[in-house]
């Protein structure tokens, strides 16, 4: 039941993101044709672009027209390089998939244990120190963070490349500076819903049992603690998803994030509005999976 | 942690008091000091065309600040007001309204923003109005939520048939228990809407040139990391100590105030 309607909300969901995205275009204040192409432009350049772009027919026959582009994968042509954009997002999406997968994992892994390890050590100086830590790295934004990581490991050290993506080091420093930020939330969510789930009668059953203290806190303890982690990990995919815009433009990444950066620069209006969807669409499809995972992971949410 | 936060908005207050009493000009040029590093004349060092760090940093976070007031009032009143309605009325007000919402949400983080000030252009209005189209969100669910379980309510409904309007009603009698949920959640977005606008400046949508701003600097900044890393670490290190400050600031008053809500993240 919970998933047919989780289901309907997701299809409302998807199209208002394609609507909001649709009208992006219009937003563009004057003569969006003009601010694309300048204003030196040819009379025949122009009427091009605009049959090209259908924004000479009536509003809601474009929607139409954009809906059904969109049903048979077609996302547009490029205003500068006339290259399909389906093809140029085909070619740049599976490298920021690539990044935000990695960050993922490094925010899980560094995240987790820690929190664990200050939830164990609660209200003692180790626990103060890391909650000061993660404090610290939830406070900090991406482009410095990145910059900084580049000065000390790339320039000052010369263990890992500046920038680029053409060697296996090179996902390092990006991914890290993604990660750190996430990982530092899930400290506190860990530690947090760690310490709640270690007064319940269980646990203390478990330990009466005789069984170690690790078995009681990683097999016992964390299996419960962990649900709100899985929501927070999928809630917190939208700021790593779009920190990925900054952190490919600083480190070079060529990924939907750059494209996205260079388009604006370029006012390559229709690239925009393409790159904006697809993250927004990945976006959905993620807190459709967390909330699924979510339903997997705790048996009491089935009977539903 | 408190008193360290309030120290360090302290000596912003301080040092931008200070930086009008002392005339200190961003857009000086001094071709002699391009990209060097702190010394007796210019106490941060200067950037890329020879301007003095301290007054860029100074005037670039009274930008920031003013930026960061304007959304957040303007968002927190629109959010509050659909919030308010959603959850007082329900039903088919309720939908539509939380719809919209859900839409919003929908696209994570400011990727919203970007599109929004990458169609209206460049500009610090632009800016502003981005900011705005996609911050009352947060506010709207929060406001909802409270509404919804205040609506019924002993003195909301003693009110209501004393005869009292809706407006008094939401107002009077349902506005003010959510006051200090709102105060505290307009804190952490003083902090947010910052690192928002310093984002997009980053990305060369907000302020522009010659007008100082966060973003702006941090941008050059990477770009001469080379040959003058105290640009990037200076420019960086401001900005983290207003931010931890803020954020810390409203970790104090959610718990002086006793506000609870949802976890915090």
């Amino acid at each position: 039941m919970i998933l047919l309607y989780r289901l309907t909300r997701f299809i409302s969901v998807i199209f208002g993101v394609l609507l909001l995205t649709f009208l992006l275009i219009h937003l563009v204040p004057g003569d969006p044709i003009e601010v694309m192409l300048g204003e030196s432009a040819s009379t025949v350049d122009r009427a091009e672009l605009r049959r090209d772009l259908g924004l000479d027919k009536p509003l809601i026959y474009q929607f139409g027209h954009y809906l059904n582009q969109l049903a048979h994968g077609d996302l547009g042509r490029s205003i500068h390089t006339k290259e399909s954009i389906t093809s140029l997002i085909a070619a740049r999406y599976p490298a920021t998939v690539k990044l935000a997968f990695v960050s993922l994992l490094i925010a899980l892994i560094v995240g987790v244990p820690l929190g664990v390890y200050a939830a164990l050590r609660a209200n003692r100086w180790q626990d103060f120190i890391v909650t000061i830590i993660s404090v610290r790295f939830a406070a900090m934004p991406v482009f410095w963070l990145g910059p900084v990581l580049m000065l000390f490991f790339a320039v000052w050290l010369g263990w890992l490349p500046v920038s680029g993506m053409d060697n296996h080091g090179a996902i390092v420093l990006p991914a890290i500076t993604l990660g750190l930020g996430l990982s530092a939330i899930l400290t506190r969510m860990t530690r947090t819903s760690l310490l709640e789930v270690l007064n319940d009668d269980y646990i203390r059953t478990a330990r009466a049992k005789g069984l170690s203290a690790r078995t009681v806190v990683l097999r016992h303890a964390l299996r419960a603690a962990i649900l709100p982690i899985i929501t927070i990990v999928g809630l917190q995919m939208g700021s790593l998803l779009a920190g990925t815009v900054i952190t490919e433009t600083i480190f070079s990444w060529d990924g939907i994030g750059r494209l996205l950066v260079e388009s604006i620069e370029k006012r390559d209006y229709p690239v925009t509005q393409a790159c904006v969807l697809v993250v927004a669409l990945s976006y959905v499809i993620v807190n459709l999976a967390t909330d699924i995972l979510y339903q997997l992971a705790d048996p009491r949410m089935r009977s539903y | 942690m408190k008193n360290f936060s309030y120290a360090i908005l302290g000596v912003w207050l301080i040092a931008v008091l200070a930086g009008h009493v002392m005339h200190l000009d961003p857009n000086a040029i001094d071709l002699n000091v391009v990209l060097h590093g702190p010394s007796a004349l210019h106490w941060l060092g200067a950037d890329d065309l020879g301007r003095d760090l301290l007054a860029r940093i100074l005037s670039g976070v009274q930008v920031s600040f003013m930026v960061a007031m304007v959304v957040t009032a303007v968002t927190m009143v629109v959010g509050v007001f659909v919030g308010l309605l959603a959850g007082f009325y329900g039903g088919r007000v309720d939908q539509i309204l939380m719809q919209i919402t859900d839409i919003f949400l929908a696209f994570p983080g400011i990727l919203l923003a970007i599109a929004f000030a990458a169609v209206l252009g460049p500009g610090l209005d632009n800016l502003i109005f981005a900011l705005c189209l996609t911050g009352w969100v947060s506010y709207a669910r929060l406001t909802r939520g409270q509404t919804m379980s205040l609506r019924n309510r002993q003195h909301v409904l003693a009110a209501q048939s004393l005869g009292a309007t809706v407006p008094r009603l939401l107002l009077l009698h349902i506005l003010p228990l959510i006051a200090s949920l709102l105060v505290v959640e307009a804190t952490y977005s003083l902090a947010s809407v910052m690192i928002a606008e310093a984002s997009l400046s980053f990305l060369g949508l907000g302020i522009q040139a010659p007008h100082a701003s966060w973003g702006a600097m941090l941008r050059d900044a990477v770009r001469y990391m080379l040959v003058a890393p105290h640009y990037v670490l200076i420019v960086g290190a401001c900005m983290m100590s207003l931010i931890l400050a803020i954020n810390l600031c409203g970790d104090y008053l959610r718990d002086s105030l006793d506000v609870r809500t949802e976890k915090q993240i």
